[in-house]
């Protein structure tokens, strides 16, 4: 998955690194904890809940693509390697709702409705702090929701889109925003440890990017948990 | 109140019988429905395991008793050290499966050691239990309550392993759960002496401590013996029928969920009623519908290296211990498959120990639960390879319902050279 290259981070990045995984490690162990997650982990995952997942996604995901960019709206020239980097990312990203309403309508759902869904208290209380955040000069501590965001992609996607087609016995093209995200976060998070091992990481910008992890696993925990609570 | 040093100040081992290498387990442990298993060499494949050691004669009679393998490490432990049994004021021991149900096993083995009178502590769990007892000694002779108090760990898991267990199982029950621990577990006993004073002459292991985690409430049960189904033991399904729960009886809330998750009902009555092996009429009842075999949920299996290096980065954040100041690395891993997931997520985190500080001899000694850090530790401890001021750092994960437990150790000299 990783290269060799982060056994070379600079003892800031890496000590960030740790503590970034140790917070990583403990989101994933609140995930399991999260009705939905347990039910697919444990096997009594329903179509109904796949459904309630995909329309909390979306609107997520919509408001995902809006923060990413007004981040790199927030670097200044003194960041603009950084600013590139988002710039990119968020093309890569901004049409991502597409696959989620294809995979919406493969389960026999209706268009209208996923576009129609609307945030859930978790979603708005998670967008918007990222959307503050992202609003702020500079704002590397974003790092820290990336970490997050695409650890889920990288670690997560594909191991739950294999889950749910065989809980729920569906075919590939109803799982496609799960898997394109379980294959290619690896990408992205490449990019990532490149960042934080580059000068966007100081002892000042460290416990940002640590604190805003921690928030942001916290809200994205929130918004599972509040599944249907529009 | 001073709080004093404790020193291991010497250790021991017992292994029964001979070697047994990968061709032989099989009719050691008795061939089942005399069939030869198809899983068998996959999985030793993983594991790595080449010999060990089982308390198993002809026809799987048991040669030792689980008590007494413990007695046997607890005098090897002695003999090496400057004191008897007579001086002994603690004995804890810590097994997964004592040869009685009750009383505790550190009973059965004071007697069988003839220890006069001391305190005693029995530790009952899986791989962990062993560093749960130590940990206790050490906290008592570190508050100065005792002086010589001795910890053993012992496991007889051939006794859950023979073909006969699994012949006594009706129908078709035997899955991969239910094998997957006879390629991997065997017997065996280590011992360790905790002083509040170093060795006079030689070598002792201060123990600068033991930090030990549960994460039983995040994970469903992975590692265990007395069910016929672990899933009957998930978490969110505890509710009993009868015990109200947020003012609801059971089946009201049963109701709520089914409604509102549109699954199934979570509890099924009957099955509750024998969720435990003492659940069901006749013990004879609870082997045949397979309550009897230890099980290990592969599926949930994975998450031990996770909760492994959980542990290790908390104490790293913690600055209990740093990464580069570890002499010798002993982590009581199952499997050498896990050696490399774990060297895997090392590198990851950035906290790599180089492998030439690891020291294992799981795959001579096998795979012997609770006892396997203390069978290492006192092959460690023999050889020639520990220099004073040395800093030995011992990791022990448990996959029962997911415990991990750390020792560091400081290589100490005697106290009069």
């Amino acid at each position: 998955m990783l290269s060799e290259r982060e056994l070379q981070l600079n003892g800031t990045a890496q000590d960030l690194l740790r503590r970034l995984l140790l917070v990583w490690l403990e989101f994933e162990r609140h995930l399991g904890r999260i009705p939905i997650i347990r039910r697919l982990e444990q096997g009594s995952f329903t179509l109904n809940d796949y459904n309630g997942l995909l329309l909390t996604l979306r609107p997520q995901v919509v408001e995902g693509s809006r923060w990413i960019t007004r981040a790199a709206s927030s670097f200044d020239a003194d960041h603009c390697e950084l600013r590139s980097t988002v710039i990119r990312h968020a093309t890569d990203e901004h049409r991502d709702y597409k696959m989620l309403e294809s995979d919406f309508v493969a389960i026999g759902g209706d268009i209208d409705e996923i576009r129609g869904a609307a945030r859930n208290i978790g979603t708005d209380a998670l967008c918007g702090y990222l959307m503050n955040q992202a609003s702020q000069p500079n704002p590397v501590d974003l790092l820290g929701a990336m970490f997050i965001i695409e650890g889920l992609g990288n670690k997560m996607a594909t191991r739950w889109a294999g889950r749910i087609r065989e809980l729920l016995r569906l075919q590939d093209n109803a799982t496609t925003f799960l898997s394109y995200h379980g294959e290619n976060d690896s990408t992205h998070f490449e990019k990532l440890y490149n960042i934080l091992d580059s000068d966007a990481v100081s002892e000042v910008t460290a416990p940002r990017i640590l604190r805003t992890a921690r928030v942001v696993a916290r809200l994205y925990a929130l918004q599972l948990e509040e599944l249907g609570n529009v | 109140m001073e709080i004093k040093d404790a020193y291991i100040t010497n250790l021991g081992s017992f292994l029964p019988g001979a070697a047994v290498n990968n061709e032989d387990i099989e009719s050691v442990l008795g061939m089942v429905a005399d069939k030869p298993s198809r899983l068998r060499s996959r999985i030793l494949k993983n594991n790595g395991i080449k010999t060990r050691h089982y308390a198993l004669g002809g026809n799987q009679q048991t040669t030792h008793q689980n008590s007494e393998l413990a007695s046997m490490a607890l005098r090897d432990c002695l003999s090496g050290s400057a004191i008897d049994v007579r001086d002994v004021d603690m004995l804890a021991v810590a097994t997964t499966q004592g040869d009685l149900p009750l009383p505790g096993m550190a009973s059965m083995v004071q007697a069988e050691m003839e220890i006069p009178l001391c305190e005693i502590l029995t530790t009952h769990g899986v791989c962990s239990a062993g560093m749960m007892a130590l940990k206790s000694v050490v906290g008592q002779v570190r508050l100065g309550e005792k002086k010589h108090a001795l910890v053993c760990a012992s496991e007889l898991a051939s006794r859950l392993l023979k073909r006969s267990r699994y012949e006594a199982v009706a129908g078709d029950s035997v899955d991969l759960e239910a094998e997957f621990l006879r390629w991997m577990l065997s017997d065996g006993a280590g011992a360790a002496l905790v002083e509040s004073r170093p060795r006079e002459r030689g070598l002792s292991l201060r123990v600068d401590w033991i930090e030990i985690y549960s994460y039983a409430a995040d994970f469903d049960l992975c590692m265990s013996c007395g069910t016929a189904d672990q899933k009957d033991w998930n978490r969110g399904t505890g509710l009993r029928d009868d015990a109200p729960f947020g003012g609801f009886d059971a089946a009201s809330v049963n109701g709520l969920q089914r409604e509102s998750r549109g699954a199934v009902a979570l509890l099924q009555p009957a099955q509750y009623q024998q969720r435990s092996w003492q659940d069901y009429r006749t013990y004879a009842d609870a082997e045949r519908a397979g309550a009897l075999l230890i099980r290990q949920n592969l599926r949930i299996l994975e998450n031990i290296v996770k909760v492994g290096v959980d542990g290790f980065l908390r104490l790293i954040g913690d600055n209990r211990i740093r990464p580069d100041e570890i002499d010798h690395f002993l982590c009581h891993y199952s499997s050498h498959y896990f050696r490399g997931r774990i060297l895997d997520l090392f590198k990851l985190a950035g906290c790599m120990i180089p492998e030439d500080r690891w020291f294992t001899n799981l795959y001579e000694k096998g795979n012997t639960g609770c006892a396997s850090i203390f069978i290492m530790l006192d092959e460690l401890f023999r050889s020639d390879r520990l220099k004073p001021g040395q800093v030995v750092f011992c990791a022990v994960p448990e996959s029962g319902r997911f415990t991990t437990a750390y020792m560091k150790l400081t290589v100490v000299e005697g106290s009069s050279r």
